[in-house]
């Protein structure tokens, strides 16, 4: 790959679930060497950088957040080796690759912990946080409500309380011991050596615990991603780290570090709040859901840039939304019990929008058209459904559905064999939606995600230009403007189902004209009347804004 | 200072008469008098073309009242075709021979003018620029759009950030909503748009005496806003488009901003209350119960409909006079409805302090109780439910919903409005009963002249309000 340090802040991100994505050897389960095959694929929609979610050794208690060992794979989903062959055969086609590493805890089958828990003295003793009584740091939210009923729990071999922010087989490392951080460094350079092109970094917010404190966002803890930063910039350059903090724009952008030196912490954070408030934008009709949380969204230092995403292997994550809020959405979209999980809804896109094409495509124009650099999750681009049956979060892991074949084409194996089951409904079942049919119909979904995705790479103001909001005279219409040198692009977008009109205050460009940018289209000049906009139900324009030279017969 | 010839006099009342701030349209009237201001700007060699000023016209009436308008002009030595909805008129003048006139609001380059002596701080003898923080003008004067909403005011937009207000109608005395938003600004307030600067003048009359008033406020152009009106449509049309679910199960509920906007409303009457004196008023039910009445009363004669309900209307404005307690009097909007709140990215703004248009400057200075805004706005939701629903045709099912609408919105917005600390309000008080039924009344009356097919709105809220005795 040729050197760019800023790659990141155009790049279009692609989530993939290896186990879930391409199967290989017949075995039931995704693996490497299926992802290697399919990379045509990804290359072919515009992709320019895999993430690929845990696939470290792991028990798979938590979809492998619980990791056992730092430095080796699951053997379902291949070896260090057949890795190494992904990350280069993804390079050759010009396409990055990064991994999640979990920083906060391990698995209670860790090496580490099992030492830890039997040798107190020996030298990993050390390595979690222990403690005789389990009152300490009372002021730590629980995170997973509907499982843990606190952040201690009892080690009957060594007789203490372990502490644990997320479920009780994740024992908290202890960041207070140097050797952790040793350690931790140790198992980024191991996949670092290996050539891919950063991390995403899971739960950073709570390495540390402090009495009197929530235990979030400590500065002991940013202290210790300054000096990650330091060790990754030194060693291995253009690399990026990604935090995941899913707190409010203003905490999280503690986590881009210094705005003296551009950032010296995560090159990107995801921006969680503004997923949910899409999804109320367009239920309310109104924009004001977006523009308020942008508005709120400060400014962030030069060399960083924002994730965002519609969907991830996660549920629709409602903890940054009020508590009104948060009772509409689960209202609406969670009107079965059996969507709800913690804090949040499992839903994919297609059926939270119940699979309407036209809100799809406004919802993927936006991902696509808001700052930040978009975060596609597997499957979303063919409208892929979910199957609420599953236990926990694995309804929306389902096998990436190739074929209308046996097991749509992900596997050979016997259908019962699938390590989860590919959906059979009839609306989203992989005989009605799949990667082959949408290939041979250039007006599906799939083919449509594409033109938007190469039509974003094309002008470099969707990733690194500035963003202004519009206003304008309908509060059903979302418009902005994003600007870089002299690349301007105008989005418009119609939060309602009904058509709706619009007046724009356009005059900063009097004179130009704007041209639809996926057929060309050439728009009136813009003069210093209110610029007049007609949009259908859910409709939206992306323009480019160029000087008006109208060509013509002579 | 008079320059101009006696046949332009006659162009000007011709224009006057075709724009839409104009009052006194239909009546027989002339241009009496033409008072000049100074130039504005360099007039120095050709550069200082448009010659730009603004002239204050005097208009006599067949009954012999008179009024006073500004007119800002800009003249030109050749005629501008694209600007023919400005012309004014022709003339020649004394000192540049052939001139063509034009409202100077629409002419691009004398809107700089207009805006350029805020930068240089100009303070004449006839007119005078303020500027409330010189940081927060640009260094050089910016070409103005004018807004094609006018109203009773034309509103210049310069750039991104800032918009003139031109007072049409001038008045001898300082605007209220000058007065207001200095007050406002000066407290820091999130809830207005700050007040940037104003142009005041001094003149004479035709008899020579001399005048003096505000003719323009300069604010921070809320750039991002819809104002409440749209956004009430918008929720009710998302209703009875579906007309079989409640409200509370729309998309389009509005609740949640009714809520916010009760308690911006309330932030600013506690800010008022702070900036302004307030009293502590005895016997000011009585006096209100008088007023309400001798309204009601003429009311009645001009609106047929209403003398059906005018003895339940009138009981429930008789209850004023047992208000023994002393009531907490202040400052307030005065003309508070949907359409004068503003939705930002950064929360409800309202806007237009002028107080109620149809009463005289002084009056509009007075104290009052902070529930006259407040029952002007739950009128407005009744109205933006009733509006809506005209659209729709006459189906007893839609309007039950959008009556429901109008229920929860309004006790969204009062549950908001009571959010605030020392805002107090109770829905049941009959001092803002009062009110809410006043103003259905003056609506009844407006509707009746200006627009007979909307007077089922206030009609139906009267009706509503008369069961209630």
């Amino acid at each position: 790959m040729s050197s760019d340090p800023l790659w990141f802040k155009r790049a279009v991100f692609y989530e993939v679930l290896v186990r879930s994505f391409k199967d290989s050897n017949g075995d039931g389960v995704g693996d490497f060497t299926g992802l290697r095959e399919k990379l045509d694929y990804v290359e072919w929609l515009g992709v320019d950088c895999l993430w690929l979610p845990p696939f470290f050794s792991s028990p798979l208690r938590d979809g492998g957040y619980d990791v056992s060992d730092h430095t080796n794979v699951l053997p379902e989903v291949g070896t260090v080796d057949d890795f190494k062959a992904l990350v280069d055969a993804a390079h050759s086609r010009g396409i990055r690759v990064i991994v999640d590493f979990v920083m906060n805890h391990t698995s209670d089958q860790h090496a580490w912990f099992q030492s830890s828990r039997s040798d107190p003295d020996g030298p990993y003793g050390d390595f979690y946080v222990w403690s005789d009584t389990d009152d300490l740091y009372t002021d730590a939210r629980v995170i997973f409500v509907d499982t843990e009923p606190s952040n201690w729990t009892w080690d009957a071999v060594r007789q203490q309380y372990y502490w644990h922010r997320f479920y009780s087989h994740q024992p908290d490392l202890n960041y207070d011991n140097p050797a952790v951080h040793e350690a931790m460094l140790d198992g980024l350079r191991f996949w670092l050596d290996m050539g891919i092109d950063g991390f995403r970094l899971d739960a950073v917010p709570y390495l540390y615990e402090r009495p009197g404190t929530n235990g979030e966002n400590l500065p002991e803890t940013h202290e210790f991603l300054r000096m990650v930063r330091r060790t990754v910039d030194a060693e291995y350059p253009d690399r990026v780290l990604l935090a995941e903090a899913n707190q409010w724009p203003a905490d999280v952008v503690d986590y881009f570090g210094s705005f003296e030196n551009g950032g010296d912490e995560c090159h990107m954070c995801f921006h969680f709040p503004v997923m949910p408030r899409l999804f109320m934008a367009v239920r309310r009709e109104s924009r004001y859901p977006i523009s308020e949380v942008l508005e709120e969204t400060p400014a962030i230092p030069e060399r960083c840039q924002w994730g965002v995403f519609l969907r991830n292997h996660d549920e629709l994550t409602l903890e940054m939304v009020t508590d009104e809020d948060r009772d509409y959405m689960w209202s609406e979209y969670a009107k079965d019990p059996r969507m709800k999980a913690n804090i949040g809804i499992r839903r994919r896109l297609a059926p939270l929008l119940d699979n309407d094409v036209n809100t799809m495509e406004l919802f993927t124009a936006l991902l696509l058209a808001l700052p930040g650099s978009p975060v596609l999750y597997y499957g979303d681009e063919i409208g892929m459904g979910d199957n609420i049956w599953l236990g926990d979060r694995d309804g929306v892991r389902t096998p990436m559905q190739w074929t209308p074949d046996r097991n749509a084409g992900f596997s050979t194996a016997t259908p019962g064999r699938l390590s989860l089951p590919a959906i059979m409904d009839p609306v989203f079942g992989f005989q009605s939606v799949n990667v082959e049919a949408q290939v041979e119909n250039t007006s599906s979904l799939l083919h449509w995600t594409r033109r938007m995705i190469h039509a974003r790479k094309r002008h470099p103001a969707f990733g690194l230009g500035s963003f202004t909001d519009l206003g304008g005279s309908n509060p059903s219409v979302f418009s902005f403007s994003r600007e870089f040198d002299d690349d301007t692009v105008l989005c418009v977008n119609n939060l309602s189902r009904f058509p709706q009109p619009v007046e724009l205050d356009l005059r900063r460009w009097e004179g130009c004209e704007p041209v639809e940018m996926l057929g060309h289209v050439r728009f009136p000049q813009i003069g210093e009347l209110p610029y007049l906009l007609t949009l259908s139900g859910h409709g939206f324009y992306w323009f480019l804004i160029t000087s008006a030279v109208r060509g013509g017969p002579v | 200072m008079t320059d101009v010839p006696a046949a332009y006099l006659g162009q000007v009342a011709g224009y006057l008469e075709r724009r839409r701030w104009f009052a006194g349209k239909g009546r027989d009237f002339e241009v009496t008098h033409i008072h000049a201001m100074p130039w504005l700007g360099s007039t120095d060699g050709l550069d200082g073309w448009p010659r730009v000023r603004i002239e204050i016209v005097t208009v006599a009436f067949a009954d012999g009242s008179e009024d006073t308008y500004q007119l800002p002009v800009g003249y030109l030595r050749e005629a501008d075709p694209t600007l023919e909805h400005a012309l004014v008129g022709t003339l020649q003048h004394s000192e540049f021979g052939d001139v063509v006139c034009y409202d100077a609001v629409f002419l691009r380059d004398a809107t700089a003018r207009l805006f350029e002596g805020f930068i240089d701080g100009r303070r004449g003898s006839e007119i005078e620029f303020h500027v409330v923080d010189p940081e927060h003008l640009p260094d050089s004067a910016p070409v103005g759009a004018a807004m094609s909403a006018e109203q009773s005011n034309t509103s210049i937009v310069y750039g991104e950030d800032s918009i003139l207000k031109l007072f049409r109608r001038v008045g001898a005395g300082n605007n209220p909503d000058i007065e207001i938003h200095a007050a406002l600004t000066r407290a820091g307030s999130v809830n207005v748009a700050p007040l940037l600067g104003w142009i005041s003048g001094r003149w004479w009359t035709p008899q020579g005496e001399p005048r003096s008033g505000d003719l323009a406020m300069l604010q921070v152009f809320l750039r991002t806003a819809t104002d409440g009106w749209e956004l009430a449509l918008t929720s009710v049309r998302d209703l009875l488009v579906e007309a079989d679910l409640y409200p509370e199960d729309v998309g389009g509920d509005l609740a949640g901003e009714s809520e916010r906007l009760g308690d911006a409303v309330a932030v600013v009457h506690r800010e008022l209350a702070a900036a302004f004196a307030t009293t502590s008023a005895d016997g000011y039910g009585a006096r209100l119960a008088d007023e309400m009445q001798r309204r009601l009363d003429d009311a009645a004669a001009a609106v047929p409909e209403l003398p059906e309900f005018r003895d339940a209307l009138h009981a429930r404005f008789e209850r004023l006079r047992s208000l023994t307690e002393p009531v907490a009097l202040q400052r307030v909007h005065g003309d508070l409805h949907l359409g004068q709140t503003m939705r930002t990215v950064k929360g409800w703004k309202v806007i237009d302090f002028e107080g109620e248009p149809g009463r005289a400057v002084a009056e509009r200075a007075g104290l009052s109780s902070p529930l006259r805004d407040v029952a002007g706005m739950l009128r407005s939701f009744d109205y933006a439910a009733g509006a809506t629903l005209q659209g729709f045709g006459s189906n007893p099912q839609l309007a039950y919903r959008a009556q429901e609408w109008s229920t929860r919105n309004r006790s969204a917005f009062l549950s908001g409005y009571a959010m605030v600390d020392g805002a107090e309000v109770d829905a049941d008080s009959d001092l803002l009963a009062a009110f809410e039924a006043d103003k259905a009344v003056y609506e009844a009356v407006y509707e009746t002249r200006n627009r007979p097919g909307w007077l089922d709105i206030p009609m139906q809220g009267i009706a509503r309000m008369a069961a209630e005795e």
